[in-house]
């Protein structure tokens, strides 16, 4: 293998046997508790007629994308994107508001909503087993995969297995490759034989959903700012009106002036 | 032995007050099951929808309803229009129950409550709900700054009553600001998801558009809470103020449709108006009930004298921007199809509140009530010395 600048996942739907290995070897190695999951299938059943029959299944993973919406998201920094790939959580400083949940246009991060304060309810998402991959070593989920419908490797390299395969067999695949560019391009790239959306996969644009957000984000303290300094202009020049009219009146009207210091 | 049975007791209190009470308690009690045993025990949020009752009624309708604070702040001290000062403290006092109750119910939502003030210490600046998170807690602040004469004047600690009231102006320019700010940022809170929002609300302007809106909010919230506590406190009505209140709502609406309906038709989306089914009926009910009969009702002469019109009036137009809140935090939002994206334990993909879920925010509203009464009572909240004899501008 070359070495990796971008670490990323291939997943091939048509290899795909839904066998829920990866599943199991993810919660092994990451000791997940029996009743979640960081990598979630879902089938779309047989279809077509006998005998033409078809069906597909989706791994979902974390997408770990090029500019993830967790991290735009996140008020306090929870999240971190390593600049060979893997988007990284840290639970030391997760508050539990959930708004990365909202954020990602995937529906990746999940949260304990069966633990109270004193085990502490966080996010959880996969990881990209950097305990792994730091030491060269595959991804638990893609080192237990039996069919290689699940690859791990260099972003570039794989995007080259990706199309290849789609020019060896153009009658097998779309002309596709998932995450190559959705959402500003994905590290989860995803190949198919039936169209996306029946994979449960949203229809993304190139520019990443948190495009946007940050422009407007851009804005707040320039805004902030101004919009302060107006507003002391304003009071300013009103007082100063306001303490002229006054005097005017002190003038003409002297005796007005003196409850007026009583309360004072 | 003879002896005397009719019972005194101690302390007499009004039945809407044993209700608010017991409301509070059973707030406590769910708030205490969920500190415990997680969020999901009382509630039906889940990993499909991470956000729900909550967020829609507590933060979003909570804030929008505490907007007329700034509005009366900004008006009697920075632009120093002094007549209005008699509707100043209770539009405070009003925004400032508002946002505690704002800050207690998010701190049940949040995951780790113990946290909440990370948001101050760890910074992730492309982060809206920081915006947020940091303009709430400091116009939490500010408020209490803006109130504290109030509850000086109340204790007779004249000094420093006169303290606070003599540095106020800052103060009050800070809290126009962060309202400025954060009432926009609720609209961009839902910016990053143009995929899942629907068209029709999702918009590059919804900063602009909620701030518009929770201006509109603020002036009926101003004429809804004079009226309820006028025939409460049996306290005259501020007529003459309320009708110059109420002329200003339909100019601020009249600028909230041109808005809405400029950048729909901008966008190109004006073809979703008749064709989304429920979405198309949410969005004319918030617009009809919240913008354009409160416009019309509001610029009849003989609607705006009126006691029990200004009060309608106010009413229809915030249950259709109340509506506006829960359509675009809530109703609006698409969710995971539950027909490919089944996760095992994400099983849950539909989402209705449970009793427990309202439970907590009436609980923790009856609080407010309960707080706002006994301000009322015991404190100058309603009679302002400086309201008479005090030259424009003097502080």
């Amino acid at each position: 293998m070359t070495e990796i600048t971008h670490h990323a996942y291939l997943f091939d739907a048509v290899r795909c046997i839904a066998c829920r290995a990866c599943m199991v070897a993810c919660s092994t190695e990451n000791n997940i508790e029996m009743d979640k999951t960081r990598i979630w299938q879902s089938g779309v059943g047989v279809k077509g007629e006998f005998p033409i029959l078809q069906r597909a299944t989706m791994v979902y993973h974390c997408m770990h994308c090029n500019h993830p919406d967790c991290l735009s998201a996140c008020p306090v920094g929870a999240y971190s994107k390593r600049p060979d790939g893997p988007v990284e959580y840290d639970p030391k400083k997760c508050i539990g508001c959930r708004y990365c949940m909202n954020a990602c246009p995937f529906g990746v991060p999940h949260f304990d909503y069966d633990k109270g304060l004193i085990e502490g309810a966080f996010i959880d998402k996969c990881t990209f087993c950097p305990q792994r991959i730091d030491v060269g070593q595959e991804p638990a989920c893609v080192a237990t995969c039996p069919t290689d419908a699940l690859e791990y490797g260099d972003r570039d390299e794989l995007l080259k297995i990706a199309h290849a395969r789609i020019a060896a067999h153009p009658e097998r695949y779309l002309d596709h490759v998932y995450g190559e560019f959705e959402n500003g391009g994905t590290s989860y790239l995803i190949l198919s034989h039936v169209p996306f959306s029946e994979l449960g996969l949203p229809d993304l644009p190139e520019t990443p959903v948190n495009e946007v957000s940050e422009d407007v984000m851009a804005l707040t303290i320039p805004f902030a700012l101004s919009w302060g300094a107006v507003l002391s202009a304003v009071a300013a020049g009103v007082q100063i009106a306001n303490r002229r009219s006054a005097a005017k009146a002190k003038v003409t009207e002297p005796i007005e002036a003196k409850p007026e210091e009583q309360t004072k | 032995m003879k002896m005397n049975l009719t019972f005194h007791p101690r302390f007499r209190l009004p039945l809407l007050a044993w209700i608010l009470l017991a409301l509070m308690g059973a707030a406590f009690v769910i708030a205490m099951v969920r500190y415990a045993v997680g969020i999901g025990a009382i509630s039906d949020l889940s990993n499909a929808y991470p956000w729900g009752w909550w967020i829609s009624f507590d933060l979003f309708t909570g804030v929008a309803i505490s907007s007329g604070g700034f509005l009366m702040a900004g008006l009697v001290y920075i632009l120093g229009v002094e007549k209005y000062r008699p509707l100043l403290r209770p539009s405070v006092l009003t925004a400032f129950l508002g946002y505690i109750m704002v800050a207690v119910a998010l701190l049940v939502d949040l995951g780790q409550p113990q946290r909440i003030w990370y948001m101050m210490i760890y910074w992730n600046h492309t982060s809206v709900l920081l915006e947020i998170g940091i303009c709430v807690m400091s116009y939490l602040l500010v408020l209490a700054i803006e109130f504290a004469p109030v509850v000086f004047e109340g204790l007779r600690w004249k000094k420093l009553a006169h303290f606070f009231h003599k540095f106020v102006m800052p103060f009050v320019i800070l809290g126009v600001v962060l309202s400025t700010l954060h009432q926009s940022s609720l609209g961009s809170l839902l910016l990053i998801q143009p995929t899942k929002l629907h068209p029709l609300w999702w918009t590059a302007i919804l900063p602009i558009i909620f701030f518009v809106s929770a201006v509109a909010i603020g002036l009926a919230m101003i004429l809804v809470e004079s009226s309820l506590s006028s025939r409460y406190f049996k306290r005259g009505l501020e007529i003459h103020l309320l009708e110059k209140v109420a002329k200003a709502i339909p100019i601020v609406l009249a600028t909230y449709l041109l808005l809405k309906f400029g950048e729909l038709a901008w966008a190109g989306d004006l073809g979703y108006l008749f064709t989304s089914g429920v979405m198309s009926v949410l969005f004319w009910a918030e617009i009809l009930l919240g913008v354009v009969l409160p416009l019309i009702w509001f610029s009849f002469k003989r609607m705006r004298q009126s006691p029990k019109a200004l009060l309608a009036g106010a009413i229809l137009l915030l249950l259709g921007m109340i509506l506006n809140r829960f359509n675009v935090s809530w109703f609006a939002v698409k969710h995971s199809d539950p027909l490919t994206y089944v996760p095992t334990f994400m099983s849950n993909v539909t989402y209705i509140p449970t009793l427990p879920e309202v439970f907590l925010s009436l609980g923790i509203f009856s609080a407010g009530i309960l707080a706002f009464g006994l301000a009322a009572k015991y404190l100058p909240v309603f009679e302002d010395e400086h309201s008479q004899a005090h030259a424009p501008g003097g502080d």
